[in-house]
């Protein structure tokens, strides 16, 4: 048991048991803000005058990217709330 | 010749053991040093699982990169065969160039030089049988562990014990050895010597399948003074050569690129080998120059040889290097595919093959090749099957353009394309799925299980358009405005949709591929007429005929189907960008319930 306490608080040290979840944040994190970018060109284009088709399309892909970035940032705070569980364990929180 | 060529080795060495007490420790030693092998390359493979291949395709991009890829690996691996083996593999699966193969296996060329200066420098000087026997007895300790990096972890150093043991045995059995017959006596001097000891050193690493094998025996025999230095230097120059049969044999079993690499490795390590040859006396001088400048003692050999090695392979990659491009196209232009049955019509499997079996990472990404390759072929066949042409889809024209320019004008035999272009393929990546599971972890399983369900949804698309096509092609020529409408509606849509998932498939950037296939699933499901009450109000307004309802119904279902299967598809092969089996998109896509809700939410 001892050796298990003793492996977890290096692996804690080093981050080793993290990476998954590190990198794993930084995936979503870019991929919001590729989505966030979007959303204001998209936004931005809705500003102008379109087709009435265009208009509907466009409409409709910005109501999925508000989905998704919702979608994605759940997601994050999850992830960031395992972190922050994990951690607390280690330092005996 | 395998049958003749086993019973006589067999033979001689038995005759061997019982003329020789001593021989039979030297064979002793090096069927020790080999089993090392074996066990190292048991325990690397453990690690590959992930870290070797990512470090593989990120150090692999530029030729410097893979030469430097290839020395490294080697150096740490001690095993230039594994390295190589493990690129056919690599190749195999479609994860690396030809060109990039070349680069790993010219690197993996010079690193196997360190082998001799690990053995002439430290191997010799120290009893390093002393190291060996702790290893063995922790490395057996960890290999019975369940957890599979202990396991790797002890199966390495099981490898080293064995090695450490086995160069011992032959140093010792070559000691002995000298007290009783003096192989020096048998020294040929002169060209004569050279080519008749670099034949006995092709032969002996063929047999051994193992040119760390044979220079270490070299290196043993030379420290006791059993062989001439000169005739030692050309069998080291066979050992190299005689390596390549590795190569030849794993890519027996491999496709074609891993035929070609097999065949640059021949020529690559044949050219170097001549070189070394006719440049012998140019080299010896260089060696001897070298060893000077670095403190190696003039009488010291078995350290000169491993200066010799590393310089004449060194030598082997700065000349080949300028021909890399050269030789990539003679190989594929000496060794294609054979066309015979590509002629006939039906495609084959591209990537997968028993080479790529070696690790469960290749088998996995070979299948996501192969699921790839199917989906272009089913991609053809849902196309010509809705009457549209490819070209057009994956254009930028116009969708009411797209539907109104004819694939033909009678509808096509899609029996015939499934026959040609997806039945095959379909079976060899089940086949073979059930081939590879076998060495993958629960984890991987669940992958594979996914990918095999993408197939199927595939194949299951292209067999609802069989079922759609018929009527598609009565009814879109029909007199019926509204019934041309509603079909020409329904190409129109599927149209959209080929599109979007054609530029899933082309395209890097996440956001997209995330966009395109959430838009996809909210549109599919406008599919339904019976939902949208599109059907309702045709019947209602009697503008089309019951029977015409009634294919109508059934063929949106269809086309609401191939929607379904197709997404599902794109979702498993499409979205995992980088790979690495932590399929982000998966986690951020749509589900159905939100799209319904979403649906819902619009209709407010």
């Amino acid at each position: 048991m001892r050796a298990k306490k003793f492996i977890k608080g290096v692996k804690a040290f080093l981050r080793l048991g993290d990476y998954k979840v590190e990198g794993k944040k930084k995936a979503i994190k870019d991929l919001l803000k590729k989505l966030s970018r979007r959303k204001i060109v998209v936004k931005k284009m809705l500003e102008g005058s379109l087709e009435k088709g265009r208009k509907k399309e466009l409409k409709e892909e910005l109501e999925i990217l508000t989905l998704e970035i919702k979608k994605g940032k759940k997601i994050l705070y999850k992830l960031y709330a395992k972190t922050n569980l994990k951690e607390g364990i280690t330092n005996g929180k | 010749m395998k049958k003749i060529l086993l019973p006589s080795i067999l033979i001689i060495l038995g005759y061997g053991f019982w003329v020789s007490p001593d021989f039979k420790v030297i064979a002793a030693g090096v069927a020790i040093f080999l089993f090392g092998m074996l066990s190292l390359e048991e325990g690397f493979k453990a690690f590959s699982g992930g870290t070797l291949e990512k470090i593989l395709q990120k150090s692999t991009d530029k030729l410097y990169k893979s030469i430097g890829f290839g020395m490294l690996a080697t150096t740490v691996m001690q095993s230039s065969s594994l390295v190589s083996v493990l690129t056919i593999s690599f190749l195999g699966a479609g994860l690396i160039g030809l060109a990039q193969g070349i680069g790993i296996v010219f690197g993996a060329n010079i690193g196997t030089t360190t082998g001799a200066w690990l053995v002439a420098g430290f191997g010799l000087k120290v009893k390093i049988s002393a190291y060996a026997m702790p290893m063995l007895v922790f490395g057996v300790i960890l290999i019975f562990q369940k957890a599979k990096s202990l396991k790797g972890i002890g199966y390495i150093l099981a490898g080293l014990g064995f090695l450490f043991l086995g160069i011992h045995y032959m140093k010792d059995g070559f000691e002995a050895f000298k007290n009783a017959i003096d192989l020096s006596s048998y020294a040929v001097g002169g060209l004569k010597g050279l080519f008749i000891f670099t034949g006995i050193g092709i032969f002996a690493t063929v047999v051994m399948q193992s040119s760390h094998a044979t220079l270490v025996l070299i290196i043993t025999a030379l420290s006791v003074g059993q062989i001439s230095y000169e005739n030692a230097l050309a069998l080291a120059i066979g050992a190299n050569v005689g390596t390549t049969i590795t190569a030849i044999l794993g890519a027996m079993s491999s496709n074609i690129v891993g035929k070609q690499l097999a065949g640059a490795h021949l020529i690559f390590n044949v050219v170097t080998g001549l070189i070394a040859i006719v440049f012998m006396n140019q080299i010896m001088f260089s060696v001897d120059y070298f060893s000077s400048v670095v403190g190696i003692a003039a009488d010291d050999y078995t350290l000169k040889l491993a200066v010799f090695h590393t310089i004449f392979n060194v030598i082997g990659v700065l000349v080949m290097v300028p021909f890399i491009g050269k030789l990539v196209h003679f190989l594929e232009a000496f060794l294609k595919v054979d066309s015979s049955k590509t002629n006939a019509g039906y495609d084959t499997a591209r990537y997968l093959n028993d080479s790529v079996l070696e690790l469960p990472a290749t088998s996995m990404a070979a299948i996501l090749r192969e699921t790839k390759h199917l989906y272009d072929n089913a991609f053809e066949v849902i196309t010509h099957g809705l009457n549209l042409k490819r070209s057009n889809i994956i254009s930028t024209m116009p969708l009411d353009e797209v539907i109104k320019d004819s694939y033909a004008q009678n509808s096509i035999n899609i029996d015939d394309f499934y026959n040609r272009k997806v039945k095959g393929i379909y079976g060899e990546i089940i086949d073979f799925s059930a081939k590879a599971q076998s060495n993958m972890t629960a984890e991987d399983i669940e992958v594979l299980y996914k990918l095999k369900l993408a197939n199927r949804d595939l194949v299951e698309a292209v067999k609802d358009t069989k079922h759609l096509q018929k009527n598609l092609i009565k009814y879109t020529q029909s007199t019926n405005d509204h019934i041309r409408e509603q079909y020409n509606a329904i190409r129109r849509d599927l149209a959209e949709l080929l599109r979007n998932i054609n530029i899933v498939a082309t395209t890097d950037e996440e956001d997209v591929i995330l966009l395109l296939l959430s838009k996809t699933k909210v549109h599919t499901e406008k599919y339904d007429i019976l939902a949208n009450g599109t059907l309702d109000n045709l019947i209602r307004n009697s503008l089309i005929t019951n029977e015409m309802a009634t294919s109508l119904m059934n063929d949106s279902a269809y086309a609401y189907d191939i929607g379904k299967n197709l997404i599902a598809m794109a979702e498993v092969t499409f979205s995992d960008l980088k790979g690495d089996g932590d399929n982000l998109n998966e986690e951020m896509l749509m589900s159905d319930e939100e799209v319904k809700t979403f649906l819902e939410k619009k209709d407010d």
